[in-house]
């Protein structure tokens, strides 16, 4: 055979097998029993990422428990080192048709996960006969519980880590200069103004606004003023980017970034600039409290308080992800996974977990039983407590594309010099657009 | 049949192994990719995929996100690769002469290139930071208004050109003085004799005989440049207002964070198409002003 028809037999082959390949198989939409009932012996597989420190010896210590009090269960946990490996392994494992029975997520990934058939809704499993109580249900903070739907009105996810924004400050610093906590939105700028001063080089607070490749806590900062004003990010389905609230909260940032009380930066330039002396507050989640205390070093004090309020009120972003099962799971999987997905969100381990690692309770039936534990850790009750005011992002596909805009646009009304008027009704049309795409 | 025709199995069989590697991991990917470009593709479920011929490639053609991207890699190659040629060029004609300390100032110029990308970029992050920075600090010392930087949209780029410069002027460097090393010093010492002054003889005699490095530099920075990732993904974002979004950094965001990835792959053919067009191009233009000893 010429060497030319070989080579050609050889390619077309390969085509045909990348072909082929392309067409492999995908994972089934299975449909959970009306009434899932654990037995085993079962071992289940749950991919997570809390990979270090306390929140990896607390999760072994739950699941270590788990075993104990279900004999026939074993739970194998896949720990990645963070999110970002953790959203490839799922990816990788699903496509490979080796997905776990069970994996932490957030919600807009959840979103792309359930459009594709890989994970199941657990309706049937939260009302069957083993499902939780209508007395349960109702213990489960409002914020937390809308966060486990997705926008076709089922729940494919189950509360896990929770946590949410709060205001830290140089508690030393606001006493010298006899200025107030802020409580409200205009008493924060107008104290970031106080302390702002190019020759003593400080100021009020270093936020990131991320970029187009997603948010960054500066985002979500502003994401909570836009609640604070009376804004959402959806309505009705649509994005509502430019409103009323999205303006009044931009011309907000706009205002402080114009007379110099707020810097931009990336990395925890809050963290940084507090740490470091020169800004007064810093906007982030409960999680970073051990962090900015490293970063302070002892310097001074820092105090920490709930979001300042605007005139609706508190506006606050939930954190931290949920767990989806997927749809590869045997029968026999997936009712003994609700059943751990289940006994992990009972108040006596929610208290634990929450005590041992930070995050927030996600139910408020934990709270009478971590009394002590808030009594020497104050600003975990700050946070819980505003987890009555935390909404998560929307959960639908092209979301963290759309917010990317929004990040866009704060950095066109402050760097770039954009009206506020015109920014927002870029960032709209971007996310329209970004929404539609990823459909 | 001699002895090439019964030797030449043989050599196959030898090649076989990096073939088989070759075709793995980079022309069946890159077919697939070429595959996956005509689909709206699910990445996670395979038969949700629905074939749309070329609709990908009309609709980045037709989207100004691709021509902003485009031009922000132009803007990135020029900044990089010919100021990079020449100031290579001109540091390894500096290194090629004898002098004190010779040898660490040559181990100073190239330690940068083997140092990882992105541990070096996140120490310029620092130097670049608009508040805490080394940079800012020098212009402050000397009356000179300090810059955003990185948070800058007219900086930005600028900050990653000189960050590039930095990491990757060292590789240049080596070739210009492996490319120098090779020129006979007859001919140069002849031109000398016929009076030829410095510079005389760099531009008729070292110039032309260095034709074919400068050529194998040119193509390389080029190709560097237009595919050039890390130092954007940690430096910037892409970011400021996408001022340093560069269509690799645009890939990257349609594959990995957006999971377009139909649109992803037809990104990833039409930049290959552009690189190998430039790069046929600077060879065909280089290659008739190039100079084989």
């Amino acid at each position: 055979m010429p060497a030319k028809k070989v080579a050609a037999l050889v390619m077309a082959s390969t085509l045909v097998g990348v072909i082929g390949a392309g067409c492999g198989t995908a994972p089934s939409a299975s449909h959970p029993p009306s009434s899932p009932t654990a037995s085993g012996p079962v071992s289940i597989t749950f991919m997570e990422a809390m990979s270090s420190g306390t929140l990896k010896t607390a999760m072994q210590s739950l699941v270590s428990q788990f075993e104990k009090s279900h004999k026939n269960m074993t739970v194998n946990l896949e720990v990645e080192p963070s999110y970002g490996v953790l959203k490839t392994k799922i990816e990788a494992s699903v496509t490979a048709g080796q997905a776990p029975t069970i994996a932490q997520a957030y919600e807009d990934w959840a979103a792309g996960y359930a459009n594709s058939g890989a994970i199941v809704p657990l309706n049937s499993y939260v009302n069957g006969s083993h499902g939780i109580t209508a007395q349960e249900k109702s213990q489960i903070w409002p914020g937390v519980w809308a966060d486990q739907f997705l926008p076709d009105g089922k729940i494919w996810m189950w509360p896990f880590n929770k946590s949410d924004f709060v205001m830290y400050y140089n508690k030393t610093w606001l006493k010298k200069a006899n200025l107030p906590v802020p409580t409200t939105w205009a008493q924060f700028a107008s104290d970031a103004q106080a302390v702002t001063s190019s020759s003593a080089n400080t100021w009020g607070v270093s936020i990131d606004p991320g970029s187009s490749s997603g948010a960054a806590n500066g985002t979500y900062f502003f994401v909570a003023l836009i609640r604070a004003y009376g804004g959402h990010l959806m309505k009705k389905g649509k994005p509502t980017f430019d409103t009323a609230a999205s303006r009044a909260a931009l011309s907000y940032v706009v205002h402080m970034y114009q007379n110099g009380s707020m810097k931009f930066g990336t990395n925890y330039p809050g963290q940084t600039a507090m740490g470091a002396g020169h800004g007064l507050f810093d906007l982030s989640t409960i999680a970073s409290y051990y962090y900015n205390e490293q970063a302070i070093g002892g310097k001074f004090a820092m105090g920490v308080a709930s979001f300042p309020k605007g005139p609706s009120g508190e506006g606050n972003v939930m954190q931290g992800t949920n767990i989806v099962m997927f749809s590869s799971a045997s029968t026999l999987q997936k009712n003994a996974a609700w059943t751990f997905m289940k006994w992990l969100s009972e108040p006596a381990q929610t208290a634990y977990w929450a005590t041992h690692t930070g995050y927030l309770p996600v139910t408020r039936a934990a709270l009478p039983l971590m009394t002590t534990y808030y009594n020497t850790h104050p600003y975990q009750k700050i946070a819980a407590d505003s987890l009555a005011n935390a909404r998560p992002t929307p959960p639908v596909a092209g979301m963290a594309e759309a917010i990317g805009a929004l990040s866009n646009a704060i950095q066109a009304a402050t760097i770039a010099h954009q009206s506020v008027s015109h920014a927002l009704a870029t960032a709209q049309s971007q996310a329209i657009q970004d929404l539609a795409s990823a459909k | 049949m001699d002895s090439t025709d019964r030797r030449r199995p043989a050599a196959y069989l030898y090649l076989a192994p990096a073939g088989l590697v070759f075709a793995v991991f980079t022309l069946i990917p890159a077919f697939y990719v070429l595959y996956i470009s005509l689909f709206n593709w699910n990445f996670l479920n395979s038969a949700q995929s629905t074939f749309v011929g070329l609709k990908n490639y009309g609709h980045l053609l037709g989207s100004s996100q691709f021509w902003h991207s485009l031009l922000i890699s132009l803007y990135f190659a020029a900044g990089t690769v010919p100021v990079g040629l020449f100031l290579a060029l001109g540091i390894a004609l500096a290194l090629m002469n004898p002098f004190t300390g010779r040898g660490f100032v040559r181990l100073a110029v190239f330690s940068p290139y083997v140092t990882p990308v992105v541990a070096t970029s996140i120490v310029w992050i620092w130097i670049f930071n608009p508040q805490f920075g080394l940079l800012n600090g020098l212009l402050h010392m000397v009356h000179l208004p300090e810059l955003g930087w990185l948070q800058s949209q007219r900086w930005a780029m600028p900050g990653v050109i000189l960050y590039t410069l930095w990491h990757s002027l060292g590789f240049d460097v080596i070739i210009f003085m492996a490319g120098l090393s090779t020129i006979s010093a007859d001919l140069r010492e002849a031109a000398r004799i016929d009076g030829a002054n410095r510079w005389q003889e760099f531009w008729s005699v070292t110039w032309p005989l260095l034709t074919p490095t400068t050529l194998f530099v040119l193509i390389i920075t080029t190709i560097g440049s237009l595919q050039a990732f890390t130092q954007f993904f940690t430096m910037t974002a892409g970011g400021p207002l996408s001022a340093t979004t560069t269509t690799s950094y645009w890939l990257y965001e349609l594959a990995f964070l957006f999971y377009r990835t139909g649109p992803a792959a037809a990104l990833a053919v039409l930049l290959f198409v552009i690189i190998a067009t430039l790069t046929a191009l600077q060879m065909w233009l280089a290659q008739k002003r190039a100079y084989y000893q």
